[in-house]
């Protein structure tokens, strides 16, 4: 039973890691962009959620309607504003990433410093539906339930939109093939943009949904990057649902790992798994080769 | 020449006649006292850096100088302090680097401590070699003990391995005694030294108190979920529950402990549990769990320290930033006992004195702190100390936790 509930544990978490992970492979696989500061987005989306109940003592899921348009505007300005330039002057993609990683890197050292100016490094944290519910005997905390149903539902619509929206199919042909895209009337740019600045608003539910029962401080922004990162390269650059499936794997065996053989072991065993991902199937479990 | 200019004449004369005895004297008396640290203000333990230990050194200064400086008895003159403050970026060499600057080119006065017990130890040796007496405020490890020998002039203030467990184990001991609890104690901590020097501590006090282990494990630093290993330590059924935790894990092993109705009759977390978010996330479910540290909250000048806290930094204060705040008072007082910058007679004060602080009477034995508060409790909404229970303003343990509710 208490297996069960271990495993039941590893899904949530691992859906977790997906919804951190999902808005990362919007900006990375369709407007290929490898942006350092996502984690900032998802501690603004934490910190709004954390102001919207501890100050005004409203439901933090309304600080959505907040942080998700701003993030929204700021990733669409960040696109256009640094990061056209930059994809303007490279050479190739390799060139472009160099640059990149250097700008969204010193992005990220301006969001965490406006951050700590403002709400200092101190550990935040609040009660939100952190009550048990009883599944199949099994117990699990209802808002980490809750950010698992979310990460399903972001990447159900998520996956609508790409299958089955003109948009879609848009952003599709960009992650394949962004030049031949542009030859069938596809307006590269500013699908890109839309796309990047949608990562964005993600990476800031994520925060919101995640900082249900997880306290974060000002500076947690890169470890979240550092997740997501590492889910994205599992399931493979612009698969959407395979994020969530590849998050999933990760909690699952991180859970199942721990319990099993040693909780000390956590780690290594998420990074083991990590390696024989990138041993077997180096572009990632669900791109076709 | 009229007698107008004569008088002034003379009176001039007279004045630079008398002026050099004056003179020497107002300039012997520095025009400020300068404090300067090296602390981690950027990277992973830049935010606890910040929040425990800088807000306390601006506050301290702010305050002494509001009330005119630290009083030098030799030159009959308050002067006001000045920071300098360098980043260390959370590396020992960079620390040791900056300190050697803060004594050869900026030649403060005085050091203060930098943050993390890694950190502290690495600035003992440095700051001996130079003459600087320094109160480490953020370091509790085993090898503590050794150092006072080592090292004349650094002085430990924290709580260390062995004072912070031994009491919870010997009152466990006694509860078993009594009949109130079988004594099973389950143990829970992160990977880092911290925590498996707290729990060695604990798991030895334990065998002689004549309590039983019943479980012990591990876990990773910044670990995401921690409700299976609560399960298993439920399943143990414990009478006592204690994670030897750091403070992401403490906010976690509450909130799960609490998912899974796990109600052991005492429960302890270390560091991160005096908090105020701490208390702000679980309101008062924190009632009747134990923490590392502890404070007096009716000290003398502690209501006047928490208005000028919340004024300056908006927040409230927590018992590890007391602890910080009470080795500025000790420097302080130790220094207008000398009454001048003389760091040799101020080490030796500071080693033989006994000081009023915020964070109670202090004392240094061996240059470690010789009672410092090791274990707290939340009573009422506020943290309060309860061991060592001889300290003064020491309350009575509630036993047993309220379940959550």
């Amino acid at each position: 039973m208490i297996l069960f509930e271990v495993f039941l544990g590893g899904v949530l978490l691992g859906g977790m890691y997906g919804l951190i992970a999902l808005g990362l492979n919007l900006q990375y696989g369709v407007a290929r962009i490898l942006n350092l500061s996502y984690g900032e987005f998802f501690m603004g989306g934490a910190f709004t959620a954390f102001f919207v109940i501890m100050l005004w003592q409203f439901n933090p899921l309304l600080s959505l309607f907040i942080s998700m348009p701003i993030a929204f505007a700021m990733n669409w300005l960040i696109y256009q504003y640094l990061m056209i330039p930059l994809i303007r002057r490279a050479s190739d993609q390799d060139a472009l990433d160099a640059d990149v990683v250097l700008v969204t890197f010193g992005l990220l050292f301006v969001f965490q410093g406006l951050a700590l100016v403002n709400w200092s490094g101190d550990l935040r944290g609040y009660s939100f539906m952190s009550s048990p519910v009883h599944l199949l005997g099994a117990t699990v905390a209802l808002n980490r339930l809750l950010a698992f149903l979310g990460a399903c539902a972001l990447a159900f619509a998520l996956f609508l939109v790409l299958r089955y929206t003109r948009f879609g199919t848009a952003l599709r042909a960009i992650t394949i093939d962004p030049v031949a895209a542009s030859l069938v009337g596809v307006d590269v740019r500013r699908f890109s943009a839309l796309a990047f600045a949608a990562g964005g608003a993600l990476a800031a539910a994520s925060g919101m949904l995640v900082s249900t029962f997880i306290s974060f401080s000002s500076t947690i922004g890169v470890e979240y990057t550092l997740k997501a990162l590492i889910v994205v390269i599992m399931a493979g650059v612009g698969r959407v649902t395979g994020t969530l499936a590849a998050g999933l794997l990760l909690g699952v065996v991180e859970s199942l790992g721990g319990y099993l053989v040693d909780p000390s072991l956590t780690i290594a065993i998420n990074f083991g798994l990590f390696i024989l991902i990138l041993l077997l199937r180096p572009t990632g479990l669900f791109t076709r080769a | 020449m009229d007698r107008r200019t004569f008088v002034k004449g003379s009176a001039a004369v007279v004045g630079a006649a008398t002026l050099p005895t004056t003179y020497a004297q107002a300039q012997a008396a520095p025009a400020k006292l300068r404090f300067g640290y090296a602390i981690t203000q950027s990277g992973p333990l830049g935010p606890g850096a910040d929040s425990t230990v800088v807000s306390q050194y601006k506050l301290w200064a702010k305050r002494v100088n509001d009330a005119g400086g630290i009083m030098l008895k030799k030159f009959n003159k308050k002067v006001p302090v000045e920071l300098v403050a360098y980043d260390d970026q959370g590396k020992p060499d960079e620390l040791l680097k900056l300190t050697d600057r803060l004594v050869q080119q900026d030649k403060v006065d005085m050091i203060l401590s930098p943050y993390a017990t890694h950190m502290n130890l690495a600035s003992a040796p440095i700051i001996n070699k130079y003459g600087y007496p320094v109160i480490m405020t953020t370091s509790t490890t085993a090898k503590t003990y050794e150092l006072g020998s080592k090292f004349p002039f650094a002085f430990w203030n924290i709580s260390q391995p062995k004072e912070s467990t031994e009491p919870m184990s010997k009152v466990l001991g006694e509860l078993k005694k009594q009949g109130k609890i079988k004594g099973r104690c389950a143990v829970v901590h992160p990977a880092v030294e911290y925590g498996v020097e707290m729990t060695a501590a604990f798991v030895d006090a334990a065998k002689k108190d004549g309590l039983e282990v019943v479980f012990n494990k591990s876990y990773p630093f910044g670990a995401a979920d921690l409700q299976p290993l609560i399960r298993e330590a439920m399943a143990t059924n414990p009478d006592a529950f204690l994670a030897f935790s750091y403070p992401p894990d403490t906010f976690m092993v509450t909130e799960q402990a609490q998912i899974v109705g796990f109600n052991p009759q005492f429960m302890y977390v270390a560091i991160g549990g005096v908090f105020p978010g701490y208390k702000g996330k679980f309101g008062n479910k924190v009632n009747g769990i134990l923490v590392y540290g502890g404070i007096d909250p009716t000290v003398p000048g502690m209501d006047e320290y928490n208005k000028a806290h919340m004024a300056m930094f908006n927040r409230p204060s927590e018992a590890g930033a007391v602890n910080v705040y009470s080795a500025l008072e000790v420097t302080q007082q130790a220094i207008e006992t000398v009454g001048e910058i003389d760091r040799k007679k101020i080490r030796d004060v500071i080693a033989t004195g006994t000081f009023k602080t915020l964070w109670g009477e202090l004392k240094y034995v061996n240059q470690l702190n010789a009672n410092p508060w090791a274990v707290g409790q939340w009573q009422n909404g506020e943290v309060v100390g309860i061991f060592p229970a001889n300290k003064q303003g020491a309350k009575p343990l509630l036993f047993p936790k309220p379940a959550w509710a």
